[in-house]
């Protein structure tokens, strides 16, 4: 809760006298407030500086330095200040955050020194405000990876260290060629080989000067069969051998062979061996041919050896909408243009524009200003419409391709941007979320240990003993008393989310236990826990022979708590007897059971004015709930 | 079907703008709605010694809560948005909005839309230092939303379902719907005495005072600065 609002709870505090004439039951007790100690200035000398504020502003926070105890062992007597030897510059904005709520990150400083500051002074870095937080975020992952790099840099200076399995040195070899000889001289190795099959590919298809018997040139690549043959053997082997060890080595197989790279490869040697198998049959060499093709896919294993290509290929793949829509508008004025010229040639006679997909021809190589020629329009109109395509096919391409390149650059940094602040809304919504939670959970837990008010101190310490109570500050005493006032006027407590998804779950049973509700009372006396408050709606029937427990039993009630798992027939039903019949119930009461601790109070009220159900041995009680999953 | 003609005419008019602002190549222009000067509301609270006369707290009581005022809202006034996001921090689990739309209305006793720190001081005073006449007054005037003088179990039945929604959803026991109307008859039960539907002050006054749970709960908070 911002630090501020904490001022306003006086406010909040009174307004809830506007509860108290509709309030069903009584109301708790305030907690007793410590005695006022006249607020003061206090005076903190940071390394010469001095800064002054009030000693409440201080204390809003009370698990920091300032707002504890912890402060008193910087006390400098002579001078009655608080003196710190640290940076008045920082200081400034940790004071800050005292007096605002808000933590700011200041751009000028170091990220270290404003860390440790932070540290030194207790606060986390977490609450630093929406204005400063990506900022600092952004400054502390840079240092982080700077620091990463360092240490990086050292590890790869390092030998291997001997722990290290076979498999992990060959997967770090193959990762990164620089760390051992042996790694440096495969990459180089393979780089070679894949360069070679390349070049085989390219240099087989030149023809080689004719044999005698035949009328055209033949290739090189079917003069020396035997000679390709054996390199293309060759360079599949190793890759082959190379796809293997990869497979083996990676730390996981399942992602090593989703990824882009072994797909490559696999496709660069997988026509060798489809190849081998169906070397003689007529039908398929057809389709065999073809597969040649994709050995080309070779030289896409350069982009393990090439940095460059690995970005080209990615920033390709970012821009994929920006090429997806070049590519559809010029669909469009390709298809607008053909069907002009298409229409417009129609007349003249041996026009080459034959039909609309036969103009497309045309309307590629003039709008991409190629022009070559085979196909002319011959009509004046379609000498018009030509030169418009013509003129538009400028506009249309060499407009959007420096767009495209500009996008290449802005959607790259972009996207990195908006990875970054899409991870931190995501913690920060989750840290909101939690701070939220916390401060609910907080009253949950509060109610939990059984500190509502001080009954608690009276009753130990007239029973002798000393309970350690837990000291909490004076700010969230008075909130939980608000809230508990708040559960006391509507008759309902706050529970947390889990025990609420239990009660929603339950939806039929009680309609089956209802049956059972004559055997609940007998059953009633395994509660350990001493008579409670007849109330309309927690209606639990203890019997009240625990009424006369002294104190001190009920304070060994408290500290031992038994909460007993009850099985649904016995916790609702008996509540299902008394509640109204007719009510619908959005969902169903809950299976928990709660033991029910009360401590004996003196004497308060009378049963209220309405309560139909009479109560014979009413014992007042502050009824501290208890409930268990 | 005059408005669908009338904002059909407004698009068609805008596009045609727009369309003639391509064809001149206009670059966009930049939208030019008036520079509304942004009136901030200030407002500076009257001197310490009259509030103090006005109030009954000391002058230190009312330095700590100007402080206060001051440092959530430094304009001086609260408006409800505001006041309705201040309230709803204390009750995290649940919606506050509704209530603090009541209260909203209960300190803004001029009825101008905001809250000055007079009013906000003079509120807290009757609360907090209040006879309980005084206190029990602002109960009625607080649950009274059309300020006639009666509460109708209409206005009670929204006053209760303010507060229950403050309570969230995650109750034991389960918040049923018509617990606030239950709670509503409860209510009218015990102090409407003429049983004629409304609440006056008089009933409502008589019965709180002979009440011993709710005048001691009345009590609850006198120390609360």
């Amino acid at each position: 809760m911002a630090a501020g609002v904490a001022a306003w709870l006086p406010f909040a505090r009174a307004a809830a006298i506007g509860w108290m004439p509709v309030a069903s039951a009584p109301m708790p007790t305030p907690p007793r407030e410590k005695r006022r100690t006249q607020d003061g200035l206090i005076i903190l000398n940071v390394s010469g500086t001095k800064f002054q504020t009030w000693r409440n502003t201080l204390e809003r926070y009370p698990d920091t330095l300032l707002g504890s105890t912890e402060r008193d062992f910087f006390f400098h007597e002579e001078s009655n200040e608080y003196f710190f030897d640290r940076d008045p510059d920082i200081f400034r904005h940790i004071l800050n955050f005292y007096r605002t709520g808000k933590l700011h990150y200041p751009r000028h400083e170091c990220i270290s020194a404003y860390d440790e500051e932070l540290a030194f002074f207790g606060i986390i870095p977490e609450i630093i405000g929406d204005c400063c937080y990506e900022e600092y975020k952004d400054r502390r992952r840079e240092n982080a990876e700077r620091i990463q790099d360092d240490e990086d840099n050292e590890n790869n200076n390092d030998l291997v260290s001997p722990d290290m399995t076979l498999r992990q040195s060959m997967w770090r070899a193959f990762e990164n060629p620089h760390t051992s000889t042996m790694a440096l001289v495969f990459y180089y190795v393979t780089g070679f080989f894949i360069a070679v099959s390349v070049m085989a590919n390219v240099v087989e298809t030149v023809p080689c000067g004719s044999s005698p018997n035949r009328v055209k040139d033949i290739s090189c690549g079917e003069r020396y069969a035997l000679a390709f043959f054996c390199l293309d053997t060759a360079c599949v082997m190793i890759f082959t051998v190379e796809y293997l060890l990869r497979l083996l080595a990676a730390p996981s197989r399942y992602k090593f062979v989703k990824s882009v790279m072994s797909i490559i490869d696999v496709v660069a040697i997988m026509p060798y061996y489809i190849g081998l198998v169906m070397t003689d049959n007529e039908d398929v060499s057809g389709a065999f041919v073809t597969l040649r093709v994709f050995r080309v896919f070779r030289i896409f294993k350069f982009s393990r050896h090439s940095a460059g290509l690995r970005i080209l290929g990615y920033t390709l793949k970012s821009c994929a909408s920006e090429l997806g829509f070049l590519l559809f508008s010029l669909t469009m004025a390709i298809i607008i243009f053909a069907t002009v010229m298409f229409y417009a040639e129609k007349g003249s006679t041996a026009s080459k524009f034959t039909s609309i997909p036969a103009a497309f021809w045309y309307t590629i190589v003039t709008m991409t200003t190629l022009g070559y020629g085979d196909m002319v329009p011959k009509t004046i109109v379609g000498k018009i419409f030509g030169s418009i395509c013509s003129l538009s096919g400028v506009l249309v391409i060499a407009l959007p391709v420096p767009v495209i390149v500009s996008n290449f650059s802005r959607i790259y940094h972009q996207s990195q941007r908006a990875e970054k602040r899409r991870a931190q809304k995501k913690t920060r919504l989750a840290r909101i979320r939690a701070a939220k939670i916390g401060g609910a959970s907080a009253y949950l837990q509060y109610k939990r240990n059984g500190l509502l008010g001080d009954r608690l101190d009276e009753a130990s310490k007239e029973a002798g003993q000393a309970l350690v109570t837990k000291t909490s500050a004076t700010f969230e005493n008075q909130h939980h008393h608000l809230l508990h006032c708040l559960e006391k006027t509507t008759n309902h407590e706050f529970v947390d989310e889990q025990t609420y998804e239990s009660s929603c779950m339950e939806v039929s049973l009680t309609n089956q236990a209802r049956s059972r509700s004559s055997s609940v009372s007998s059953s009633q006396h395994g509660l350990s826990s001493c008579c409670s408050r007849r109330n309309k709606r927690k209606s639990f029937h203890v019997p009240n022979s625990t009424t006369g427990a002294d104190r001190h039993g009920s304070i060994q009630e408290l500290s031992t708590i038994q909460i007993q798992e009850r099985p649904l027939s016995n916790s609702r039903a008996s509540l299902n007897a008394k509640l109204d019949e007719t009510a619908q119930l959005n969902c169903d009461q809950p299976f928990l059971t709660a033991a029910i601790i009360s401590m004996p109070t003196p004497p308060v009220t009378t049963p209220e004015g309405d309560e139909s159900t009479s109560s014979a041995d009413y014992l007042q009680s502050n009824i501290v709930r208890v409930s268990a999953l | 079907m005059s408005g669908c003609r009338k904002r059909c005419k407004r698009q068609i008019f805008k596009f045609a703008q727009y369309v003639f602002r391509i064809i001149t190549g206009t670059l966009s222009t930049d939208s030019i709605d008036d520079e509304q000067e942004q009136y901030t509301i200030r407002h500076r609270p009257e001197a310490l010694e009259q509030l103090e006369a006005q109030t009954q707290f000391t002058k230190k009581e009312l330095q700590i809560l100007y402080r206060g005022f001051k440092n959530e809202c430094p304009s001086g006034v609260v408006n409800e948005e505001t006041f309705k996001g201040i309230y709803s921090q204390f009750f995290p689990q649940g919606d506050a909005s509704r209530y603090a739309h009541f209260l909203f209305n209960a300190f803004d006793t001029d009825h101008n839309g905001s809250v000055n720190f007079e009013d906000f001081a003079l509120g807290l005073s009757t609360l907090l230092r209040g006879s309980v006449q005084e206190k029990l007054n602002w109960a009625f005037n607080l649950y009274d939303i059309n300020k006639d003088g009666y509460i109708t179990k209409d206005e009670m039945l929204d006053i209760m379902r303010a507060i229950y929604s403050m309570m969230g959803r995650c109750t034991y026991p389960v918040l049923k719907d018509d617990a606030p109307r239950q709670h509503v008859e409860i209510f009218f039960q015990k102090m409407d005495k003429n049983k004629d539907g409304v609440v006056t002050i008089d009933e409502f006054i008589d019965c709180c005072q002979n009440d011993e749970n709710i005048m001691r709960s009345m009590q609850l908070f006198e120390n609360v600065i």
